[in-house]
């Protein structure tokens, strides 16, 4: 059976092997792309060994404590030029990234090491790892504890013992208490004290604002006047509240032993969790793993956004794309079906329709410098003139915001949403149209009540395009309203509850700001790969939902294509 | 022509009909059209259409295809003001009342002249809803004057034994001949005076064409109805009266069983018996 190569590409085989061979390499891309960042994102939640050892290089010798982060070769060539001393036979050598923590001592907290020159490698089960809220981690050997500057419990040596259990145990016991410390802290600082000042703001705001009009009336200002002192009481007393819990959080402090053999001291208050690492068994590390996951999706980003968790930056992303959605769907539809239904179909909408397809074209920086010049220096700046003189020369809406940044990528998706709807409008049968208009309907109540609603499941699909290109959209944000750290979230439990005219943080923007404007770029790289996955998750998310619900159309009006 | 050739289509009376003896000069007139001329651009369709509709009878519309006779039925309800560069001169009279005219409120008159189409085109909306809709377009809310509405409608249009047990189900579940009822169902809901049924039956199965059929018989006693369609058995079979057009022209119109038993004109003939068409 010898076939001809004629006759093999006329039979179609080798056009069927490039189809297939496509479709593999984008699902090979597909998969590789997400594999990437999921393996890099996810693994580093996983508590990783402690390493000790004694780094000797040009015989002078160290104790490093660390968690080998990488691994890379590296030709001999190149260390010998660097400086160091290499021996002659050799050719390369391994070489690791190590992170060391204890920034507030070392300075660094990740530094290189030949793999080769770290010598007696041991993970004594005794080393135990801090997470603080300040500083980065901590590494080293627990000493003791002291309460007021006392020494309650403590211990010598690196061998374990009922001495040191009792030891460990106050620790976590410790740390548990400061941390139900600390969330009562938060709650009257976010919560309370955010409440007063906010309705501070407000009267200060409503004074202003009975300057302005020139009201002499005196009983206003007093009313005013009375609730800031009744306000200025509550926070007097919230303030005492809050000195003794600051003083109860700082009451202990530890006493560890780090590498270089000195003891140091620090406040238990500054510690999120401790554990450690080379005692715990694989389930232990799995609890681990699944409680910091949960904290990074959970919990307000620290220390520059390096250390903890991206809530708000989820929070803002869902947010925007949702107040994006609200606009951009009434908005498309109501253009689309002007376009499709009631203009005159010729030249000039015929270059409507060219237009529009064109602006999905524009890069979306330009929406931005579009967004910024028009919706929040004009449209802004004059919104604040008229309604809010009081809040003045401060701008309210003037300035960039979550509104701003929903209008700007609601009209940098609008073409999506309306292309897709004229299309829907386009398949509705002619036949279900004149049904509806032979039974003494008008043309509005035609489009009401049997076009639209028939059209909705392409109206989804629009919408579905719509959130995709939106929520990973980055550049246009970064002038019309998207910050590094948002003091709040846009939705909280002050009147209006929902603040349009609040800055946001988003997944997108977050991932270059951890990734490039970071100021500790080793710590913060697995998390540019978390954050990512996340952003991706979201979006699929977002999407999913909007499927569902196209579905959910399509299945009631599915016997249309008679 | 021998007598058995101009029967050689159709053998009229071997059809089961009401043997009545029909006079279009002593009917009631339900429509009545008056020089009727319609033209798509420079394309004229229709050259002066001159004809009355009978109250309370089945009329047929019959010809070639492309002879008008779905755009004079079109005429009735306005249909055509949703076709661009479509101009209409001529009046036609719906209770003395030129339906051309510019005081006319469109909507209420496509009320009072319901229209069937070709194939059927239920709402993707439940049976009832169907049903209710002309209805609630109209502004009817309480329930249970729809709920006997429906019912009657649906009876009328001899479905509710098939859909009584399943009301709310989509209409798109139906087979065609049940969304063809329906679809009259839907129609005769408002209480039109007209029917109009642009071959309401084309689309469907010989045993659906039967029921369509025998619903019509049951019809015309409460609606005028006017049919289109191409099968001439048909329009023997449930019309009254006959029309036959021919490019846009109405050669002949009469009492059906003359028409075809006995047309006058030469046209007429040759299509019925097959020479043409």
């Amino acid at each position: 059976m010898r076939q001809s190569f004629s006759e093999w590409t006329k039979s179609g085989a080798p056009w069927v092997w490039l189809n297939a061979g496509a479709v593999a390499i984008c699902l090979i891309m597909v998969i590789g792309l997400l594999s990437l960042i999921a393996v890099r994102g996810l693994g580093h939640f996983w508590p990783a060994d402690v390493v000790q050892g004694t780094y000797v290089e040009n015989d002078h010798s160290v104790r490093l404590i660390g968690e080998r982060v990488q691994t890379e070769i590296v030709p001999a060539e190149q260390l010998r030029g660097s400086g160091v001393t290499v021996a002659e036979n050799v050719e390369e050598m391994h070489r690791s990234l190590m992170k060391v923590g204890n920034r507030d001592h070392g300075g660094t907290d990740f530094i290189w090491i030949i793999d080769d020159f770290l010598g007696n490698q041991e993970k004594p089960e005794m080393l135990f790892t801090a997470e603080r809220r300040e500083w980065g981690n901590f590494y080293g050997y627990l000493r003791g504890i002291k309460e007021e500057g006392k020494l309650v419990a403590s211990h010598d040596g690196y061998e374990s013992n009922p001495e040191y259990q009792i030891l460990w145990d106050a620790l976590q016991n410790r740390i548990e208490r400061v941390t139900s410390i600390q969330e009562k802290i938060d709650h009257i600082e976010k919560g309370e004290i955010s409440s007063i000042n906010y309705e501070l703001e407000r009267l200060r705001l409503k004074e202003r604002s009975l300057q302005l009009k020139e009201v002499v009336e005196t009983a206003p200002y007093q009313a005013i006047t009375d609730r800031r002192l009744e306000l200025d009481a509550e926070y007097e007393s919230l303030q005492s509240e809050l000195l003794a819990l600051y003083k109860a959080i700082n009451r202990d402090s530890i006493t560890a032993e780090i590498a270089n053999g000195q003891v140091v001291e620090f406040k238990i208050a500054s510690i999120v969790r401790a554990f450690l690492p080379n005692d715990m068994g694989l389930g232990g590390k799995l609890v681990h793993y699944f409680q910091k996951l949960w904290e990074f999706v959970s919990t307000d980003p620290r220390e520059a956004n390096t250390e903890g968790g991206i809530f708000p930056a989820i929070f803002g992303t869902v947010m925007m794309v949702l107040i994006m959605s609200v606009i951009v769907t009434p908005f498309g539809v109501v253009a689309a079906v002007y376009l499709r239904e009631y203009a005159r179909q010729g030249f000039v909408t015929r270059l409507i329709r060219i237009a529009v397809n064109n602006l999905a074209g524009v890069p979306s920086i330009v929406y931005g410098v579009f967004g910024l010049g028009f919706f929040v220096y004009f449209l802004g700046g004059h919104i604040d003139d008229a309604f809010f003189p009081e809040a003045k020369p401060a701008p309210t809406f003037g300035t960039p915001g979550l509104m701003w940044a929903s209008i700007t990528l609601a009209l940098l998706t609008v073409p999506v949403v309306i292309v897709a709807t004229e299309e829907g409008l386009t398949r509705i049968p002619r036949a279900v149209r004149e049904g509806s208009l032979a039974l003494g309907a008008t043309k509005f109540e035609t489009l009401m009540k049997i076009v639209i609603p028939m059209a909705s499941p392409a109206i989804m699909t629009g919408v579905i395009l719509a959130i995709a290109r939106a929520a990973g959209e980055v550049a246009p944000l970064m002038l019309v309203g998207v910050v590094k750290l948002a003091p709040s979230l846009p939705l909280d439990l002050n009147y209006p509850y929902l603040h349009l005219d609040q800055k946001f943080m988003h997944l997108g923007f977050h991932i270059y700001d951890v990734g490039f404007q970071s100021p500790n770029v080793e710590a913060a790289r697995p998390l540019v790969y978390a954050t990512a996955l996340l952003l991706v998750i979201v979006i699929a998310l977002l999407n999913l939902t909007a499927i569902q619900i196209r579905n959910h159309l399509r299945e009631k009006f599915k016997a249309l294509e008679m | 022509m021998t007598s058995e050739a101009k029967t050689h289509a159709i053998d009229i009376s071997s059809l089961q009909r009401d043997h009545q003896t029909l006079n279009l000069k002593e009917e009631n007139l339900a429509l009545e059209v008056k020089d009727l001329k319609l033209r798509y651009g420079d394309n004229e369709a229709l050259h002066g259409i001159d004809m009355l509709i009978p109250k309370n009878r089945v009329t047929a519309f019959i010809g070639p295809s492309g002879c008008g006779k779905s755009t004079l039925l079109r005429c009735f309800n306005r249909m055509n003001d949703l076709v661009d560069d479509c101009h209409i001169t001529g009046q036609i009279l719906l209770d003395e009342d030129n339906i051309y005219d510019r005081s006319v409120d469109i909507a209420e008159l496509r009320r009072r002249v319901g229209m069937v189409f070709q194939k059927p085109n239920p709402f993707p909306k439940s049976i009832y809803e169907n049903v209710a809709y002309g209805l609630r377009i109209q502004g009817v809310t309480k329930k249970r004057v729809i709920d006997e509405t429906v019912e009657w409608a649906l009876k009328s249009a001899a479905l509710w034994d098939e859909v009584k047990d399943r009301l709310h189900e989509s209409a798109l579940g139906m087979s065609g001949g049940q969304q063809q009822r329906l679809v009259i169902a839907r129609t005769i809901a408002v209480k039109p005076e007209v029917l109009l049924l642009d071959e309401p039956a084309s689309a469907l199965d010989p045993i659906s064409t039967l029921k369509i059929e025998e619903l019509i018989h049951e019809l015309k006693k409460d609606f005028t109805i006017v049919i289109v369609t191409h099968n001439m058995q048909q329009a023997a079979r449930v019309s009254d009266y006959t029309a036959f057009m021919y490019m846009g022209d109405l050669i002949e119109f009469g009492v059906t069983d003359t028409l075809f038993t006995n047309p006058e004109k030469k046209q007429t003939e040759d299509y019925i018996t097959g020479r043409y068409g």
